[in-house]
């Protein structure tokens, strides 16, 4: 019998080359998992069995005729439905790409076929990653494996509720701005917002090109560390892409030496704003908890912080106006009928995308057309652009004084599902603490703190540009310390 | 920033962003589209005029690879999902009117 909660990506390797179980046994034990509990949770859009199964028995073999594996090969992974699997679909959680699957493998998705790794199925998301629960997915709600009456966060909720419902044993997400951490943060796992640029979004179906990062969910820091190794580099199918050089040593085996050395900065103005009490608490236990490593503490300012969402909403909606333009009904469709029946090509579009895209995302379509018109570009785009820069410059500030930015992930806890939904501004505003590290392209990881309650709070940690290796180092102590407590 | 936006503007927008909107569509979005534009009017209070623009998520510098032919480019794999073909091209409705 394999217990999948004591199972991680780190100690993968072992159990299988120690016999505990083959790679078969453990993805049979896992889709015997979502059986049971996904009609519940809602973590899958689809789910390739056949595939998956002859993909573990693939490392079976290896491991048979005694040769090496990768650490996460064979490896049973979920991976959020706007990243393309080459012969699996790839909806983005909408209904224009209903249809559409995908011709080639993303460049995460080749390394972690190369690795061996297996891929269980598709996860939910809100449509085309744009906002902050999962219930912008055109095809199913998803649930907080906590408490089923709230959301799992967004927009990469489906891979994070599978991670901490044991339906997966470790995710990959996007993260525009905070779509990784926030429902990382909500739902009680570890998840990674890279540097931008450190892996190659070539395969991720587009968002906000200049926001979007792949990245890691998982049960550990550990494991987020293996999972970014392994997915990260440079790619010449994306040009923003680059390997600054990552001591790989570094990230996977932090010193604790090396952690203790580290400064750590409290931005003053991310905790005047209205908290949840758990939130503080959490986050005040756990700044303690680190204090314990002597670890020393600065206060810092990041003084455009109040800007900072105003700022990425409009870059947001503007590239996403831009990026779905492709969506045009016609080129990841196959509506022969349609097709066939329309008279003229833009009446064709009209119909196609009014009816394909959900309210958000034509929401967010119209507003980007609209800060990207000539005469309000200069008053909103322009200005945000010039803004982001402040905001970028506040964190090259802070970083001269510490290496480390603390703060909480989210403002709250889980809200309850449909809390929300008919206020798009105050769904927006849930994004406080994650979209700066977007907007200035540094790394960040939000991981369980201990709360007093039964929904999770999560504690982020910014890190200087390509540093992951800080973030990841100081995350895995702290983690330590919340085990043995 | 004109933050009052109009019903006509609102559906000048639809059209250049080529969506359909339902009449009960258009009226909500303009109350929301009202209130986040407000929202962004905050952005008012600070003086860029000495700002540069940050234009996208990374300082790299543009570089150009020698022009050589490469054989693992992923042309033509689109067009498994082409809806309906002719010569292997796309085929859709018609683009301009015919004036006989």
């Amino acid at each position: 019998m394999i217990k999948l909660p004591d199972l991680t990506l780190s100690n993968w390797k072992e159990n299988l080359t120690k016999k505990n179980f083959t790679a078969l046994e453990a993805v049979q034990a896992y889709f015997e998992e979502i059986k049971n509990k996904d009609k519940n949770i809602g973590a899958y859009l689809s789910l390739h069995e056949n595939e998956a199964l002859k993909a573990a028995e693939e490392t079976d073999l290896k491991i048979a005729k005694g040769e090496d594996i990768h650490p996460l090969a064979g490896a049973p992974l979920a991976i959020k439905d706007n990243l393309l699997v080459k012969d699996l679909p790839a909806t983005a959680s909408s209904k224009i790409l209903e249809d559409y699957v995908a011709s080639y493998d993303a460049t995460v998705i080749k390394k972690l076929r190369a690795a061996g790794s297996v891929f269980l199925g598709k996860t939910n998301l809100d449509e085309f990653a744009m906002g902050s629960s999962t219930e912008n997915s055109a095809f199913k709600l998803t649930r907080n494996p906590h408490d089923t009456k709230k959301v799992p966060g967004g927009t990469s909720g489906g891979s994070a509720a599978a991670i901490a419902a044991n339906m997966a044993l470790g995710a990959l997400g996007t993260d525009t701005g905070g779509s990784i951490r926030q429902p990382a943060s909500f739902c009680g796992v570890v998840g990674l917002k890279p540097t931008y640029g450190a892996v190659s979004r070539f395969g991720a179906i587009a968002t906000a090109s200049s926001l979007d990062q792949i990245g890691p969910l998982t049960k550990s820091v550990e494991d987020a560390a293996l999972l970014f190794n392994t997915i990260r580099g440079q790619d010449g199918y994306d040009s923003t892409s680059t390997d600054p050089g990552y001591d790989e040593n570094n990230l996977l085996n932090p010193k604790l030496e090396n952690v203790k050395k580290l400064r750590v900065g409290l931005p003053k103005e991310y905790f005047e704003d209205k908290l949840d009490e758990d939130v503080t608490k959490a986050i005040e236990k756990a700044i303690e908890k680190i204090k314990s490593l002597g670890i020393k503490f600065k206060e810092v300012s990041l003084p455009h912080t109040k800007y900072a969402l105003a700022s990425y909403y409009i870059i947001n909606f503007a590239e996403i106006s831009s990026n779905l333009a492709r969506l045009d009904g016609i080129r990841y469709s196959r509506r022969k009928d349609a097709l066939k029946k329309a008279k003229n090509l833009e009446d064709f579009y009209r119909e196609e995308r009014g009816q394909g895209f959900g309210s958000e995302s034509k929401r967010r379509i119209i507003l980007g057309t609209y800060v990207l018109s000539s005469g309000y570009y200069d008053a909103y785009y322009a200005k945000a652009q010039k803004v982001r820069t402040l905001l970028k410059n506040d964190f090259t500030n802070a970083f001269k004084e510490v290496d480390v930015i603390l703060t909480p992930t989210s403002p709250s806890t889980a809200f309850d599902i449909g809390s929300k939904t008919s206020d798009p501004l105050e769904m927006y505003l849930s994004d406080i603490f994650t979209v700066t590290a977007n907007l200035a392209g540094v790394p960040a990881i939000s991981i369980p703190a201990k709360s007093d309650t039964k929904m999770p709070v999560g504690v982020q940690l910014i890190g200087k540009h390509f540093r992951e290796a800080d973030i990841l180092g100081l995350g895995h102590y702290y983690e330590q310390l919340e085990k043995k407590s | 920033m004109a933050s009052s936006i109009t019903k006509k503007e609102l559906e000048h927008l639809a059209k250049l962003a080529r969506l359909n909107l339902s009449e009960r569509e258009e009226k909500k979005l303009l109350e929301d589209l009202r209130e986040i534009l407000a929202y962004f009017e905050k952005l008012g209070e600070l003086d860029t005029s000495e700002v540069a623009p940050m234009n996208g998520g990374t300082e790299l510098q543009n570089i150009f690879r020698e022009d050589e032919e490469r054989k693992d480019t992923l042309r033509g794999q689109g067009r498994d999902n082409f809806p309906e073909t002719k010569d292997g091209s796309l085929s859709v409705p018609e683009v301009f009117k015919r004036h006989d």
